[in-house]
């Protein structure tokens, strides 16, 4: 992506408005309050997209909880093509064994990275794993993934916002949204 | 935990199309177990109920217990692709399989910064194994004298071999190199020698992709 990034112009509809997001976050929020009340409770976020949605959500639960990060290599990446296998680019800061956890992600579409991800925890012996995301897009879906807290079942679309990126812009506007076909597109 | 440490190193499958090579080396890198083309499932009978048409998904995931029949080619084979997979569902209900299009592995190649990979890996650029070559039309009495009679209209031909008994789908172990469903890891160096395997400038885009 060589042009620079318009954060207005270059998103040609809003999917989820702020209030539709916070008023899911918060519902999410309850459910899992409800769900995992009087238990030990870590939430993982995966890095990099679903930092604002971990925010919210963490502050959405009225329980106590920790929090922790993951980041693992996406294929294609040139750091990791020489390996040619995923790559836990960074790991757990905390033990989870025995506790109840639950993933958080911005979005699951084709499965794959979550799929790793949930092996990889449950090597950690884990009470509980379960799942937890912003958008669902099914259309997707390689890898079939039970998920235990969906936000919103989106369309196949591009979409930008929230954590979610395009060339690693877009991550911070405040909703979700539909990237113009035109930015992502090759003119020739 | 080591999700690498059971990898199995065996030499890749020739595969038909540097389509298929590159969704290989996805699942590998996400260390999803895969297994080519190990299955035939014959779909079509004459009145003997011999077999004259089957259909062999290019991948199995073990560890899914999914099928995945990938497409990059024009339409006009996608309708056939329909049609046998309509006609697999029919009559195996209970097999798991899912249907990539051009439009799906795009997506793929986008999300992953491959984009610029597209029309290497898709459509007939992307074959490699050389297309079937037709006999020349000739019409009654034209036929020269040092060519070869063109063959005679058969049905197709089955192509199951080791075709399992009561038309049940065939386990051809020629065709599947691992018994057992271990993880595979496949080299890259055939796809290397295709040309296929560039990276791509693009961007990561995460988590997000696009129908093109």
């Amino acid at each position: 992506m060589t042009r620079r990034p318009d954060l207005t112009a270059d998103v040609s509809e809003i999917l989820l408005s702020e209030e539709q997001i916070q008023a899911k976050v918060l519902e999410l929020g309850r459910r899992i309050s409800d769900d995992f009340a009087g238990r030990e409770l870590t939430l993982v976020s995966v890095l990099k997209g679903s930092l604002p949605f971990m925010a919210d959500l963490m502050r959405a639960i009225t329980i106590s909880v920790q929090i922790d990060l993951m980041e693992v290599s996406s294929y294609g990446g040139t750091a990791t093509e020489s390996s040619g296998l995923v790559r836990i680019l960074k790991d757990l800061s905390s033990s989870i064994d025995g506790r109840h956890v639950i993933i958080v992600e911005d979005i699951i579409d084709t499965g794959l990275t979550l799929n790793y991800l949930v092996r990889y925890l449950r090597g950690k012996n884990p009470a509980s794993l379960k799942i937890c995301t912003l958008l669902d897009k099914p259309a997707r879906r390689l890898v079939e993934i039970a998920i235990d807290y969906r936000g919103f079942e989106i369309p196949d679309q591009f979409v930008i916002g929230y954590g979610l990126d395009y060339g690693e812009a877009y991550r911070n506007l405040r909703f979700v949204g539909v990237l113009r076909p035109e930015v992502y597109t090759d003119p020739d | 935990m080591d999700l690498d440490a059971d990898l199995d190193v065996r030499p890749a499958p020739a595969f038909a199309h540097a389509s298929e090579a590159e969704l290989a080396r996805i699942l590998d890198f996400y260390a999803v177990a895969w297994e080519y083309e190990p299955h035939t499932f014959p779909i079509l009978f004459d009145r003997s109920g011999t077999v004259i048409e089957s259909f062999s998904p290019d991948f199995y995931l073990p560890e899914l217990d999914l099928y995945v029949e990938l497409t990059t080619l024009k339409q006009r084979l996608v309708r056939k692709k329909n049609r046998k997979l309509r006609r697999l569902r029919e009559l195996y209900p209970d097999i798991r399989i899912k249907l990539l299009y051009a439009r799906d592995f795009r997506a793929l190649l986008f999300k992953y910064g491959k984009l610029s990979l597209a029309d290497a890996l898709t459509g007939a650029d992307g074959q490699t194994t050389p297309p079937k070559v037709r006999p020349p039309r000739h019409t009654a009495g034209t036929l020269p004298a040092e060519t070869p009679p063109a063959p005679a209209e058969t049905p197709p031909a089955p192509a199951v071999a080791g075709l399992g008994p009561g038309g049940r789908p065939a386990d051809d172990p020629a065709r599947r190199p691992d018994h057992g469903r271990r993880r595979a890891r496949r080299t890259r160096a055939e796809a290397r020698a295709r040309g296929a395997l560039q990276l791509s400038a693009a961007g990561e885009p995460g988590g997000t992709e696009v129908t093109a």
